[in-house]
């Protein structure tokens, strides 16, 4: 499907949040990495998938009606064959449907879990006054308790990007720290900017979370992707 | 409108005083003093119930003028506002500056429907509006002076403009910059801008050649009108630079700014971002907004980031290289050419070193002759005199040579003084001759440094986003 189309779907089922896969597909069409993701809807499924998938996967519910998925059984990583994926996919629906039996239930996304690495968030806002804006920061502690984030009014230039993530004050983190080998800003500022044309191109789109972005010494990939729409 | 459409604003060649009255403490007899005071064209009040008002005739109504006037102020009665712009209209007068308050500001659905009426009348008949709720416009050099606080002293003519967003802090400004002989082209308060806005007034303002800096006090943009701020901020900051003070930066101050100009304070963040994207300077505190000011005023570009300090007095000398490096400058080493020319000027316990420390005895023909061969070097990007004019040797005579070796050779050059009267003095001969003074190590750091971002930002030129 086109971003618009899964826009249009969404909005038509009333749902502000897109779902897991649709936020994957639409990372992916504007070319932002994203682990390999598929949805199923039975354990069948799961099993005939697991192996093009590849291992060790994880599973979430799909549910527009679920926000707190751990909370309620909806989460399960670190599956390492197709029997294990099946098996889980069968006991997730089965008590994800117990615990909250009025939830609309989609179906599990089953995805390849990321190597560990150092973890950025890259967001992107629309802000009233200047329109499109991106954000750039450091995972966990940096953004939640020191703010330490970056910003930019959309578009943005891969130079621009670049700037973003040398502005943080933890910009060092990123050059290598503890023996750790640099990162790959090329590929941040590469999914900054990716981020900045998503969100020019939808105007429906009121913000993208990519939390956390995993980062190597080379590449990067989204392991969350969170779209949100503007409401009516 | 085009930009020039501005100019019957700030040059017009006759005015007409909607709400002239003799009576005193009136906003209508302040504005009206102002314009007899400075204004050279043609002054017409308006006001139904007199014939005459401070000796100039009066007329019955905006109808009844002898010409169609350039420009209108109106200080009346919210109510009678809309009225006052139709006549205007049909009269052809194209410009109206909205004294009156009783607006949307009042937060009432009566003011709200008085705004939403006079911005519909006024494009009807095509009349472009400052205000209302406003002080107008305070014009250095064509003596358009809307300001109606008589008892704010008048700065110097100038060449800082300065837009704001409150009224009350641009009549307290121009009486501070008045105080400390600080020049201003024009100054604008727009009060509600229901029209005229920051975005044009600033390209009105990149266009004027009376202005050479551009000083903006802003509390949040409308929605949607910061992509256009960004692109005319980009166009002006080529040509000359814009500094900026944002209110409402902490969540706390946002709140406060939205009740009070009903305008929103935005998201800090995405502001600044903004602004850096647009090469405007932003000023973190009042005391920054008028530094920056000062030195974009007074100085050259820096085509580097090398700084050397000349200083009589060695503890200041370290304090300042702590500021200058905590702002990211350079301090060289002095290179061997350079030391060697200096210890064959200088008395064997100067320390050449930079900083350059002439110490506690020196006179003046030291200073001159460091400063003559700092001034000559390609590898000097900005020079900063202490001049603590204490030391008995210093008579002051090094001051006429800053001066003009700042002008020769076009380098930055600042100073700092610190003390009472000589040093007061010794700074304001330097501030006179274009040499910017500072009192606190600190603030010329930053200072400078607003300068050397300019500066990167002119020499990098334009790279924009696609």
């Amino acid at each position: 499907m086109s971003p618009k189309d899964i826009i249009r779907q969404a909005l038509e089922e009333n749902r502000i949040k897109l779902l897991e896969h649709e936020a994957f597909e639409l990372a992916r069409y504007y070319g932002i990495p994203t682990p390999k993701a598929v949805l199923v809807k039975s354990p069948e499924e799961a099993h005939e998938t697991a192996d093009s998938i590849g291992y060790p996967i994880a599973l979430k519910i799909v549910s527009p009606d679920i926000t707190h998925k751990s909370d309620v059984g909806g989460v399960k990583l670190g599956l390492m064959n197709r029997e294990e994926a099946a098996k889980s996919v069968a006991e997730m629906l089965k008590t994800v449907s117990t615990k909250v039996p009025q939830a609309r239930i989609v179906g599990v996304v089953m995805y390849k879990m990321a190597p560990a690495g150092l973890e950025v968030i890259v967001g992107g806002i629309r802000d009233s006054v200047f329109g499109a804006a991106v954000m750039f920061g450091l995972g966990g502690i940096f953004v939640e308790v020191l703010k330490d984030v970056s910003f930019r009014i959309s578009p943005v230039s891969y130079g621009e990007a670049l700037e973003m993530i040398e502005e943080i004050k933890s910009a060092r983190i990123l050059g290598g720290y503890r023996g750790q080998p640099p990162v790959d800003k090329q590929a941040l500022a590469d999914i900054i900017v990716k981020t900045s044309n998503l969100l020019l191109d939808n105007e429906e789109i009121e913000s993208v979370d990519l939390n956390p972005v995993i980062v190597y010494p080379q590449g990067a990939v989204a392991v969350d992707v969170r779209v949100i729409l503007k409401k009516g | 409108m085009s930009v020039n459409g501005l100019s019957k604003f700030f040059q017009p060649e006759s005015i007409v005083v909607v709400g002239a009255t003799p009576k005193e403490g009136k906003v209508g007899r302040a504005i009206l003093e102002n314009f007899i005071a400075r204004f050279k064209g043609r002054i017409y009040p308006v006001n139904p119930h007199y014939d005459e008002v401070l000796g100039l005739k009066c007329y019955r109504s905006i109808k009844d003028l002898p010409e169609i006037p350039d420009l209108a102020v109106i200080a009346i009665p919210a109510p009678l506002v809309s009225a006052a712009i139709k006549e205007l209209g049909e009269k052809g007068c194209k410009a109206a500056i909205v004294i009156s308050g009783g607006f949307r500001e009042t937060g009432t659905p009566e003011g709200a429907a008085l705004e939403d009426e006079l911005v519909r009348v006024a494009r009807d008949y095509g009349v472009r509006i400052i205000g209302p709720n406003c002080i107008g416009i305070f014009d250095n050099w064509s003596g358009v002076d809307t300001f109606f606080v008589s008892k704010m002293k008048r700065p110097p003519r100038g060449h800082v403009a300065f837009i704001s967003q409150s009224g009350a802090f641009a009549s307290a400004l121009m009486d501070w910059m008045a105080y400390h002989g600080i020049g201003v082209s024009r100054a604008i308060s727009y009060g509600n801008k229901v029209d005229v806005d920051d975005v044009e007034l600033l390209e009105f303002l990149g266009e004027d050649d009376k202005t050479k800096v551009i000083l903006m006090y802003i509390e949040g943009f409308k929605e949607g009108r910061g992509k256009l701020f960004m692109e005319a901020a980009r166009r002006v900051s080529m040509k000359k630079p814009i500094v900026v003070y944002k209110a409402g930066r902490t969540a706390r101050g946002s709140k406060a700014a939205a009740s009070h100009t009903a305008a929103m304070a935005g998201d800090y963040a995405v502001y600044r971002a903004a602004f850096k994207q647009a090469g405007v300077l932003e000023a973190e505190s009042f005391d920054e907004m008028m530094d920056i000011v000062r030195i974009l005023l007074d100085q050259p570009l820096m085509k580097g980031n090398r700084v050397y300090i000349l200083t009589d007095a060695g503890g200041v000398g370290v304090m300042l290289t702590d500021a200058l490096a905590s702002a990211g400058f350079e301090l060289p080493l002095t290179p061997p050419d350079l030391r060697e020319q200096l210890q064959r000027i200088l008395p064997p316990h100067c320390i050449v070193e930079n900083p350059i420390d002439l110490t506690g005895d020196t006179d003046d023909e030291r200073y001159i002759k460091v400063l003559e061969l700092l001034s000559q070097r390609s590898d000097v990007d900005a020079i900063v005199v202490v001049a603590l004019p204490q030391v008995p040797g210093i008579k002051g005579t090094f001051v006429d040579y800053v001066i003009k070796l700042k002008k020769e050779y076009n380098k930055p050059i600042v100073a700092l003084t610190i003390g009472s009267d000589v040093a007061i003095e010794t700074a304001r001969r330097l501030q006179e001759g274009g040499v910017t003074v500072f009192e606190s190590p600190e603030r010329l750091a930053k200072a400078l440094k607003a300068l050397r971002t300019y500066s990167l930002f002119i020499s990098k030129g334009l790279v924009p986003a696609k």
